[in-house]
Formats: C-alpha cells, sequence, structure tokens
C-alpha cells in the first residue's frame, strides 16, 4: 500500500471525533484532529490533508465559513460536511461551497468510509 | 181664606197635577205616533230638553208643559199651576238622576285613573327594571377581557367593546355601521370577514397604530339568530393571544434545542460503544460483548425517542419537509428490515416480505417512509410474542401503492383503533411485549403518510393480530 490517506478531522465534539479517528485509523487512514474551524485551516495549510470531514455546528466558525476560507488558498481539497442533524434545504445550500458529501453522525461509520472513498475516487478521476 | 175654599183649591190643585201629569204621559207616548209634520217640533223640543239638561233649569220644563197643554187645559191660571207643580216634579227628578249619575261617572273615572296610574307605574317600574337590565349588560360586555364585535348580516359592526376597540386598535364611533374589514390591513382582516367559517377558531395578526407590536388575536365566530332562524348577525369573541404564541414558539425552540444537544453525546456514546463492539480497540470477551449489546440498544432506543420528540416538534411547528423521488418500494421494505432483524431476533420472530412483482418506482421521501415502516414493523415486534410472524407486504391496487404489515400478536381492542394515530397515546389497549415508547411513533406516521397524500389506518381482530395499512399514490 502506497503513502496512508490523510485525513483532517474538525470537529468542535473531541468525544465523537476521537472516536471517530480511532475507527480511521483502524482502517488504515491516517488522521488529523482540529476543534476548531482556526485550528482546521490552519491544519490544511500545514499538513494538506488528503480529504476533509468537517463538522456544520461549531461555536466560532461553523463548517461553511471554514470551508469558504479554505476555499481562498486550496480549490482542491475534498471537503465532506458531518452533523449531528441537517435539513435538506442546508444541504442544498452547501453544494455551491464545493462540498462532496454530507455524513450524518448517527449512522454508522461505516457508511463514512463509502462515502469517503467514493469521494476520493471522483476526485482522481478529474 | 175660608178653609173650605181652600180644601176646595187644594182637591183642584191635586186633580190638575194628576190630570197634567196624565196628559204629559199620553203627549210623550203618542212621540212615536205624531207625523212626519212634527218631527220638526220634535227636534225642538229635544233641543229644548238639551237645553233643560244643561242647566236651563225649570222654566224650560214650564214652557214645554204649559204648551202641550193648551189644548186640553184651557184656564191659563191651571195651565200655569200645572206646568208649574210638573216642572218641579221634574226639576227633583232631574237633580236626584244627575246626582246618581254624577257619582257614577265619578267613581268610574276615579277607577280609571287610579287603574291608569297603576299602569303607567307598572311601565315605569318595567321600563326601569329593563334599564337597568341593560345597563348590567352593557356593563359586562364592556368590562369583559375579550374584544367582542358584533355584526349585521352585510358585515357592517353594530357594537364593539372597549376591549375589542383596544385589540383592532380603533374607536367604535369610527368603526360602527361599518364593515369590520374597513380600515384594517389585509393581514388582519382574514378572520373578520363575513365568509368566516362559524364555529372555527382564527388567528389574525394585527399591527396597531399607536404601538409598533405586532399582536396575534384569535377570533372565534358565531352567527346570531333570530327566533326564526334568520340570521341576524354574527358575533366574534377576540382574545389576544400573542404572549400565548410567544410561548409556543419558545418551547419549540427549547424543545429543539435540548434535543438537538441531547443528540450529540448520545451519538458520542453510540461511537464509542460501536468501536469496542467491532473490536477495532481489541478483543472483547462474550460476556463483556453481550452488555454492550445491551448499552448499544437501549442507547438506540434512546436516540429514536429524541429523534421522535423532534419530529413531533417540527411537525407542531409546520417545519417538517419531504423530499420526493421515484423510489423502488421493495428497496425500502429490505433496508427496514434489516435495520429492524436483529431485534426481532431476540423475539425469535420472523419478518416475511411479500412484495408484489413489478410494482413500478413511487414518488416518496425514501428516509420518510423508511421511518414510516420502522414503526409499523417496530411496533409489530412490541406487540407480538415470542416465535411470533410478520408480514410485511406490498402491492398496487388501482392508483395507489398498498403497503401493510401484520402482525400475529394480541390485536387491538374495537375501541381504541381511532385513537392509536393520537399523540401521546399508547398502545391502544395492548401491552407491549418488551419495550414501551412514546406514544408517538403513529402520530409521526400519520403526519408523514399525510404529507405523502396517502392514507394509513389499522385493522384488527382481538387476539388475531393487527393490520396497518398505508396507501401512496402511485402514477401510472
Amino acid at each position: 500500500m502506497d503513502k496512508k490517506i490523510k485525513v483532517l478531522l474538525v470537529d468542535d465534539e473531541p468525544d465523537f471525533i476521537q472516536s471517530m479517528a480511532f475507527w480511521l485509523n483502524s482502517k488504515g487512514y491516517e488522521t488529523i484532529v482540529a476543534y476548531e474551524g482556526g485550528k482546521g485551516i490552519e491544519l490544511v495549510k500545514k499538513e494538506k490533508p488528503d480529504i476533509i470531514f468537517l463538522d456544520f455546528n461549531m461555536p466560532a466558525m461553523d463548517g461553511i465559513e471554514a470551508l469558504k476560507k479554505i476555499r481562498e488558498f486550496d480549490k482542491e481539497v475534498p471537503a465532506i460536511i458531518i452533523s449531528a442533524y441537517l435539513d435538506q434545504k442546508k444541504i442544498g445550500k452547501f453544494e455551491k461551497h464545493g462540498v462532496s458529501g454530507v455524513f450524518y453522525k448517527g449512522e454508522d461509520f461505516e457508511k463514512s468510509l463509502v462515502l469517503l472513498e467514493s469521494v476520493l475516487k471522483r476526485h482522481k478521476k478529474r | 181664606m175660608d178653609p173650605l175654599i181652600l180644601s176646595v183649591y187644594i182637591v183642584t190643585a191635586l186633580a190638575s197635577l194628576v190630570v197634567a201629569a196624565f196628559l204629559f204621559y199620553v203627549s210623550t207616548k203618542s212621540y212615536y205616533r205624531r207625523s212626519a209634520k212634527r218631527k220638526k217640533e220634535e227636534r225642538e223640543r229635544r233641543r229644548k230638553m238639551h237645553a233643560m239638561r244643561a242647566g236651563a233649569g225649570s222654566l224650560a220644563i214650564k214652557n214645554i208643559v204649559y204648551d202641550e197643554i193648551k189644548e186640553f187645559v184651557k184656564s191659563e191660571e191651571e195651565r200655569k199651576e200645572i206646568s208649574y207643580t210638573v216642572s218641579e216634579v221634574f226639576k227633583r227628578e232631574l237633580e236626584n238622576q244627575l246626582n246618581t249619575k254624577n257619582k257614577e261617572l265619578t267613581d268610574k273615572y276615579k277607577k280609571i285613573i287610579e287603574g291608569k296610574t297603576y299602569d303607567e307605574k307598572q311601565a315605569i317600574k318595567k321600563y326601569k327594571k329593563i334599564l337597568s337590565a341593560k345597563k348590567e349588560t352593557d356593563a359586562v360586555i364592556r368590562s369583559v377581557a375579550q374584544g367582542l364585535v358584533v355584526v349585521d348580516p352585510d358585515g357592517k359592526v353594530v357594537m364593539m367593546n372597549p376591549a375589542a376597540e383596544k385589540l383592532l386598535g380603533d374607536k367604535k364611533e369610527n368603526k360602527i355601521g361599518k364593515s369590520v374589514l374597513e380600515g384594517l390591513k389585509e393581514e388582519q382582516l382574514v378572520s373578520l370577514s363575513k365568509d368566516s367559517q362559524v364555529g372555527e377558531e382564527k388567528e389574525i395578526e394585527v399591527f396597531g397604530s399607536q404601538e409598533e407590536t405586532k399582536k396575534i388575536l384569535r377570533a372565534s365566530n358565531a352567527i346570531i339568530e333570530n327566533k326564526d332562524g334568520q340570521t341576524v348577525g354574527m358575533v366574534s369573541v377576540l382574545s389576544d393571544i400573542t404572549k400565548q404564541k410567544e410561548l409556543d414558539q419558545l418551547k419549540a425552540n427549547f424543545l429543539s434545542s435540548v434535543t438537538h444537544e441531547l443528540r450529540t453525546p448520545l451519538i458520542a456514546m453510540d461511537k464509542s460503544i460501536s468501536l469496542l463492539l467491532g473490536k477495532q480497540a481489541g478483543p472483547v470477551s462474550q460476556t463483556q460483548e453481550q452488555f454492550l449489546s445491551i448499552a448499544s440498544r437501549n442507547l438506540k432506543r434512546l436516540t429514536t425517542l429524541i429523534n421522535d420528540l423532534l419530529d413531533v416538534s417540527k411537525m407542531e411547528a409546520g417545519k417538517m419537509r419531504v423530499e420526493f423521488k421515484p423510489v423502488l418500494i421493495e428497496e425500502v421494505i429490505d433496508e427496514t428490515i434489516a435495520n429492524l432483524k436483529d431485534w426481532a431476533k431476540t423475539k425469535s420472530i420472523t419478518i416475511k416480505k411479500e412484495v408484489e412483482k413489478e410494482i413500478p418506482k413511487v414518488d416518496m421521501d425514501f428516509d420518510r417512509i423508511v421511518q414510516v415502516l420502522s414503526n409499523l414493523i417496530g411496533n409489530a415486534i412490541k406487540f407480538t410474542p415470542e416465535e411470533g410472524k410478520i408480514v410485511v407486504g406490498a402491492r398496487l391496487e388501482g392508483a395507489n401503492l398498498r403497503v401493510n404489515v401484520k402482525d400475529s400478536g394480541t390485536g387491538i381492542p374495537k375501541e381504541n383503533i381511532e385513537n392509536i394515530f393520537n399523540k401521546f397515546y399508547q398502545g391502544g389497549g395492548r401491552s407491549p411485549t418488551d419495550i414501551n415508547g412514546t406514544g408517538l411513533g403513529l402520530s409521526i406516521v400519520k403526519e408523514i403518510i399525510k404529507m405523502h397524500k396517502g392514507k394509513v389506518w389499522a385493522e384488527s381482530k382481538k387476539g388475531q393480530g393487527a393490520n396497518f395499512i398505508f396507501t401512496l399514490p402511485a402514477k401510472t
């Protein structure tokens, strides 16, 4: 297996994101974690992740705002929005910000993996 | 005078009186038999009689008698005597009669006046009573906290109380005789219009002229009918429900934020347990796995309950959304059964699928119909004893897709079958064989199916299980 895929996880809920990181590690991914948007942006610049998971609901800066800032310097890195609760109206607005997918926190981690792999596959083709 | 002569005189006088009286009697008696030419004289005589009655006195009578007896009594002296005596008798008699008549009349009028006075007193009394009753009613209407507006059949204001003035931000003087809608902004006139549904309660928003604050009023209307059942107007009772609406909103927001906040820790717990159960964090003994499974299952239950609460709060706020896409019902059924089969297995319940072949795709919200089926199949599992059987069927029926979930449980008593789709109604008299719910599941099912323009109902015979059916319109 070539170089490990680097996944950046940005979420203000450490209890959730640590489990997710642990799980992705167990599946052979490299993970880096940020607990707020600003730190996430910094890590994108510094660590150049292959894909980002961004929590939508964060207190200081929400996932979409953080993504807008990321897009200012990186238009390529695929981003998946994660949330405990999302309504369809909000999801509709994500596309124009270059969101590649949405993962609902209540779903099995398996689903996030399926999503992650399909997003990466699509991305490579371009 | 010689006594003899005196007595002769007296006798003569008396005799004359008798004769005169007799003659007078005859003359009166013959009155009706008189010929036409005498009618004139008769009228004259009547006039004289009237004059006499009117107080002309005995002179008139004396003259009349004197005239009348001319033919029979030749001596003038005698005639004078007779006429005098007769007139005196008459006078006395007349006076007597007059007095009696007078007394009678006085009594009569006295009685009438007394009666009139009594009637008048009664009328005043009645008037006062009505006036005070009216004042009382007016006072009651004035002091009622609710706004009261009475309109005639044309929608014109007949009456409104101060509370209504305050609520509508307008004076009575400006409204009476005008349509209640005049001067009101479009937003607020909906409910007060003539064609308002009677008995229905409507909410209207009013923007006050003085204060910029918005008011929300509830108007309940009732038709006023007269004795013959004709509509004579409508009365609207207005109450200010702004506070209540604010509280409702506060409640909805609270419920929504609480459920969101509750979900976050639940998800974190669920994920941690999944990691342990998935053995990513190292080997787990059989006993440890058993307890972790219990924790996981109950977390899922809790999550479902919270999701139900959230759905209900959305339903109440009218914020529940459905997104239609063409979907194969079999995929929905497969997904739902896959989610629930572990639970069914714990009770050794078999879930059988009976789906008609070649059912085309039907427009629906995939996730919401999964939720509906999860509720129905979940209920079936709850109310079916161990080793039971559940059948999930789907077929086309006319222009509809018909899906049903039939169980081999205890069934629902007839009297409860209508209520089971109501909020917080639990079990419909059945006792679940394992866990309880919130009593929200079926009310959510009903709402989701309603949003799909479908129907949902239950059929059951006691002891023969329950059958829940829903239909969705299928384009063919």
